[in-house]
């Protein structure tokens, strides 16, 4: 079964890395229209003489951190407010958030800061698309942490308060250290889609506040352009350090609670 | 943390209070219609920061500005969507003075019909559309009705716009692109929804790759695109159909929000020069509506045919004309049927 | 408890109510409206757009996207879980498996999607890899139809599937199985009988993270369907930029969420908890 499940697994994961390999491997393209030329670097200098490119990077990195950052807290305590005992029309607005199509939440947003606006003088921002990607990620979090949550064993806590503890340090010492996992995956979950985004950050976005997905559209619009390609080459390595780095520290975390 | 988030809210709040000091304009155009050193000269010459976005389609524009409260100083609407902005008090008035530069505009656009007096918009760019096929099509296309050829089935592409598509069909029915029949409508759709099953996909620029690449034969396109894609693949070619044609003009604009009305007429002042005109076309190969512009250009650039068709053949193109709602209405229905089937 | 109960839920009532009910509220009322001639609304108030919503030709289409929707949503279960399964048990390497399923996630979906459109061109690399082997002598039309939206679909939505099921799945009781086992189960009779059945919660978070996006989507459709499609999502995008309905479109997206949310209400009759 084990062997089944890896040999799955190794063409699952293939399912998924091709098209990015694939993607890639064209970045590298001289040619500009997807027929093979020989290799060159000038899509990648061209990519990083983009000014724009630059800007648009810096608005997705400073949404998505402040974004899932806020969501993640507000959904986890959320998720745990709601375990205790449940909030039904809370829970019914959060999972309303969900079946709500982005481009109904983008348009309900962006009439709604219009509206506001006129009586506050401010525009539409960075803390627009913030806010906006607060509001669509909590569902997320909040999801992913409750499905955790559902097969926790409640007695645990109990049992802490039984030996003194105040609430907020059952929750704090006991729960959340074992929810970790779960919300790890949740904030992974709520970062990705905050730096994905298109539609909802398009419509509320302002005009200093365009994003990668909002640059690499337009490029892509006009027309294959290997530019993309480099692009998204840059990203995933970017990535992939950063989550082979932090795929190392948490390795070292246990080693260093129990030494 | 509710704290911490308007903390944070509040960071970006503070960059842009450094910035205000710093002269800024907001420009709003059409994808691909400016050089890479159009904006960085403008602000050598005159230290303004111009911030410049892009959108696809009127109605994308449109979307945005309409509440009046965007943040775009200078727009680019196509000129059948000057007088509905007009009407919807969404345009500043220009100011000619400032403008001396509009003297350059070819003949054909110093009194042009949807704003004789160059009081709301300034022509830009314009552009008709047409066929862009390749070899492999044989007897070269030189009417839409050539698109709906069963033997290129899987091979031929529409605009993925009612108004061209619309437009092709009622041009084969010998009616005005700007038709407000439902009859001829009607009789429009079912040329659309007998070509559909021929079809490889409704796609707009985008297109482009395709054509190069021959996964498609023969596009409807607008003929600033066909010589790009010319220009990438020499044995590319490109006519205006014999039943005639649709032609639209991109136009500068200042929206009546803006309060750097100063600022703007500089920009569209610098847009008019010739040398900064010619060189968007160079870098972009559209047709442009000013003369001395076109006069700066080498000849082999200045005189193709896909991009300013002979008297003869313009003759057969046609503007487009706003349109009553109720026309709009039967459009979009229509289209929507169209999208549906199959 | 209750205080803590309410300090927690504070910040996402807030949320919540300012920056969703608030805006949904105003969708709604859209919805009464009229429309504007080139977008926006504006008075009388009128139930129009409701009526409308009867056509059998948009009912047809919300009825093709609850297909699609829902094909999409299967073939990512079936995908999704035996991946899901494989990271729960990969040991001490689980967040790696984990991070390499979300990193094609991190590229614009746009790209991914053009990538897509690359390998099912008629000149792309399917169809050159099976004209060169001799398999076919014209190329297969791959692209710009309803099976390529649906792989492209799986393909933006299989992480909404995995993580949830990770998630779940990670939480069960490696002393279950080795029961299972001792009563005489092979692996593949335990992992039906008792992994699967525990890992329902999981399941059903993940179809719904799945399927109501796929449900809404309109870029994937818009982009591999090729124009030719027209699914909810499409419909909706329209009427807020091409056809200028906004109490149209708002009347449909109310629609599309009430429906969803009946689909919700009817899973959660039948078990005490699903979120």
């Amino acid at each position: 079964m084990r062997r089944g499940l890896a040999l799955y697994a190794v063409a699952a994961y293939a399912f998924l890395h091709l098209p990015l390999a694939i993607l890639v491997l064209f970045s590298f393209n001289s040619a500009r229209f997807t027929v093979w030329e020989g290799l060159s670097l000038r899509w990648y200098t061209a990519a990083f003489s983009n000014t724009q490119l630059a800007e648009a990077t810096l608005n997705s990195l400073i949404i998505g951190v402040v974004a899932t950052a806020s969501a993640t807290v507000i959904g986890t305590l959320a998720a745990y407010g709601l375990w205790k005992r449940d909030l039904k029309w809370l829970t019914g607005s959060l999972a309303l958030t969900l079946v709500t199509p982005e481009i109904v939440m983008g348009i309900s947003l962006l009439v709604f800061f219009q509206w506001i606006f006129r009586f506050l003088h401010v525009q539409l921002g960075l803390h627009t698309v913030i806010l906006a990607h607060i509001s669509f990620s909590i569902a997320y979090v909040m999801i992913v942490v409750l499905a955790r949550l559902r097969g926790f064993d409640a007695t645990l806590e109990e049992a802490a308060m039984d030996l003194g503890a105040t609430e907020w340090q059952a929750f704090r010492r006991v729960t959340l250290p074992l929810l970790v996992p779960g919300i790890a995956a949740a904030a992974l979950l709520a970062f990705t889609t905050s730096f994905d985004d298109y539609v909802i950050t398009s419509l509320v976005a302002g005009v200093n506040s365009e994003t990668l997905p909002m640059v690499l559209y337009a490029i892509a619009r006009r027309g294959a352009n290997p530019m993309v390609n480099a692009i998204s080459a840059l990203i995933v390595t970017g990535l992939g350090v950063l989550i082979a780095v932090s795929e190392r520290i948490g390795r070292l975390k246990p080693a260093l609670r129990s030494g | 943390m509710t704290r911490r988030t308007l903390f944070f809210l509040g960071i970006p709040g503070l960059a842009g209070c450094s910035g205000r000091r710093r002269l800024r304009l907001n420009v709003f155009n059409w994808s691909n219609y400016i050089a890479d050193d159009t904006l960085p000269r403008f602000e050598t010459e005159t230290g303004i920061r111009v911030r410049y976005a892009i959108y696809e389609s009127n109605e994308e524009m449109l979307a945005r500005v309409l509440t009046g409260n965007s943040g775009w100083d200078i727009v680019f609407p196509s000129h059948y969507y000057i007088q509905p902005m007009r009407d919807l008090g969404l345009l500043q008035r220009l100011d000619l003075a400032r403008l001396p530069n509009v003297k350059h505009f070819d003949t054909m656009f110093q009194a042009p019909p949807w704003d004789a007096r160059h009081e709301w918009s300034l022509p830009y760019m314009w552009g008709g559309c047409g066929i862009a096929y390749s070899p492999n099509v044989q007897p070269e296309p030189r009417r839409w009705r050539d698109l709906w050829d069963p033997r290129w089935k899987g091979k031929v592409t529409m605009l993925d716009d009612p108004n061209e598509v619309f437009g092709a069909a009622l041009k084969m029915l010998g009616a005005s692109v700007n038709s407000t029949s439902e009859a001829e409508l009607r009789s429009a759709q079912q040329l659309a929804l007998q070509q559909k099953p021929l079809l490889q996909a409704y796609l707009n620029a985008e297109v482009r790759d395709q054509l190069v690449a021959g996964d498609v034969w023969a596009a409807q396109m607008w003929g600033t695109i066909a010589q790009q894609a010319i220009d990438a693949a020499p044995h590319l070619n490109f006519c205006y159909p014999e039943e005639g044609f649709s032609l639209y003009a991109d136009n500068a604009a200042i929206l009546k929000e803006s309060r750097r009305a100063e600022l703007a007429h500089q920009f569209l002042d610098y847009l008019l020069r010739p040398q900064v005109n010619a060189d968007v076309v160079k870098a972009v190969r559209s047709a442009t509506a000013n003369r001395s512009a076109r006069e700066l250009l080498p000849p082999a650039l200045a005189n193709l045919e896909t991009l300013y068709p002979h008297e003869e053949t313009l003759k057969r193109g046609e503007w487009f004309a706003p349109l009553p709602a109720a026309t709009l209405r039967l459009r979009d229905r229509l289209w929507t049927e169209i999208k549906a089937s199959g | 408890m209750e205080r803590l109960r309410r300090l927690f839920l504070a910040p996402a009532v807030l949320v919540v109510v300012l920056l969703f009910l608030a805006p949904l509220t105003v969708v709604l009322a859209y919805s009464f409206l009229t429309r504007g001639a080139y977008g926006g609304v504006g008075l009388p108030w009128t139930a129009e757009s409701w009526a409308r919503l009867a056509d059998p030709l948009y009912l047809g289409i919300l009825g093709r996207s609850f297909v699609v929707a829902a094909i999409s949503t299967v073939i990512c279960l079936l995908m999704g879980f035996p991946l899901a399964l494989f990271i729960a048990r990969s040991g001490e390497r689980k967040n790696l498996w984990l991070s390499l399923v979300m990193l094609p996630f991190w590229t614009s979906f746009l790209v991914r999607t053009y990538a897509w459109m690359f390998l099912l061109r008629d000149t792309g690399l399917f169809n050159t890899i099976l004209l060169a082997l001799g398999i076919i002598h014209q190329p297969l039309p791959l692209l710009y139809n309803y099976p390529a939206v649906i792989v492209g679909l799986v393909y933006g939505y299989l992480p909404f599937m995995v993580l949830p099921l990770y998630a779940s799945l990670e939480r069960q009781d490696p002393v279950l199985l080795e029961a299972a086992e001792d009563l005489g189960a092979r692996p593949w009779q335990s992992a039906w009988r008792v992994t699967v059945p525990l890992a329902v919660p999981g399941i059903r978070a993940g179809a719904i993270l799945v399927f109501i996006p796929c449900l809404g989507a309109y870029l994937t459709p818009d982009l591999l369907g090729g124009g030719k499609t027209i699914l909810v999502g499409t419909l909706i995008q329209n009427q807020f930029t091409n056809s200028r309905d906004w109490p149209f479109g708002a009347a449909i997206s109310l629609l599309l969420m009430g429906l969803v949310m009946a689909l919700l209400m009817v899973l959660v009759r039948k078990r005490k908890e699903v979120l």
